[in-house]
């Protein structure tokens, strides 16, 4: 049997975050493990997307026609803009600005949480317009892929939500803020995810 | 008044979604549509990856699978189109 010195159970060196490091890791490894298994998921739906094209190219041809642009429009402007917020927010705990940083936290959370209200009434819309989960295979795709989307965005705002408190009380720092910055690159993804939804539903035909 | 990096990063992607907003209310199937859909998937990702997520300073493995995401799909989007037949016999079942 080892025998173990109290060294080898010491903690791990402190993280310094040196943000202009060629190999840095922004946020934490943790974090892209989720947003890599995000990325798988999202590709195998999108071979939904387009299996479900190739095989009904007329239902793809007019489903954007009765989906409403404004909506997936304002989507996606909150999500960009949600996410430049973000970019603001690191910026400014890189300076020990908390204040800035907790202002730029609780703005992205507000503009993001515009996504589900916009949501809501554009499902409304549809519902009220015959266009539900069994209008076709096209609308069928779009919740499927939407909702999804919505969720991982659910679960963004969330971590949002726990970086503005860990804001609040002072815990990040200049020196340490992989936390904030592991929420943000979680909420820049949801961003990247929907940039490649949008079209797909609202645009292309 | 002068705009930071930021801000100018932001304008550029609001006004691609400008274009894609008027490219739903106005764009007809064929190629030119097709193309411009897959060139402003892979764009704005990039635009994304690269000036909010900071891939460009990064570790390499991470910028080169998140590269990969928003060129895979532009790719998907025009093979979708032009060879949608060929992925149907590919995935139907049955005679």
């Amino acid at each position: 049997m080892n025998s173990a010195s109290a060294t080898d159970y010491a903690a791990p060196p402190a993280p310094t975050f040196d943000a202009d490091s060629p190999e840095r890791i922004p946020g934490n490894s943790g974090i892209w493990v989720g947003i890599f298994c995000v990325l798988v998921e999202f590709l195998l739906l999108f071979g939904v997307y387009f299996v479900a094209r190739a095989h009904h190219p007329e239902a793809f041809l007019t489903g954007p026609d009765k989906l409403v642009t404004t909506a997936g429009v304002t989507i996606t402007l909150l999500l960009l803009t949600s996410g430049y917020c973000m970019v603001k927010a690191v910026e400014a705990i890189r300076t020990d600005a908390r204040g800035a940083t907790l202002r730029w936290v609780l703005l992205a959370i507000l503009l993001g949480c515009g996504y589900p209200i916009i949501k809501f009434f554009e499902i409304r819309w549809n519902v009220a317009h015959g266009i539900d989960g069994e209008a076709g295979i096209f609308y069928t795709t779009y919740y499927y892929l939407t909702l999804n989307h919505l969720v991982h965005v659910s679960w963004g705002l969330l971590g949002l939500m726990w970086v503005a408190v860990r804001t609040a009380l002072g815990i990040y720092t200049s020196q340490d803020y992989s936390g904030l910055e592991a929420a943000a690159v979680y909420w820049h993804t949801t961003d990247v995810i929907w940039l490649v939804i949008f079209p797909f539903f609202y645009v292309f035909r | 008044m002068k705009l930071g990096h930021a801000e100018k990063v932001w304008l550029v992607l609001v006004g691609l979604t400008a274009t894609g907003a008027w490219l739903a209310e106005t764009g007809h199937a064929g190629w030119p549509l097709t193309f411009t859909v897959a060139g402003l998937i892979g764009f704005k990702g990039r635009l994304v990856i690269d000036h909010y997520m900071e891939m460009t300073r990064a570790n390499t493995k991470i910028r080169r699978v998140l590269y990969a995401f928003v060129t895979i799909v532009p790719l998907l989007v025009i093979l979708s189109h032009g060879w949608g037949d060929v992925l149907r016999r590919l995935t139907t079942i049955g005679t």
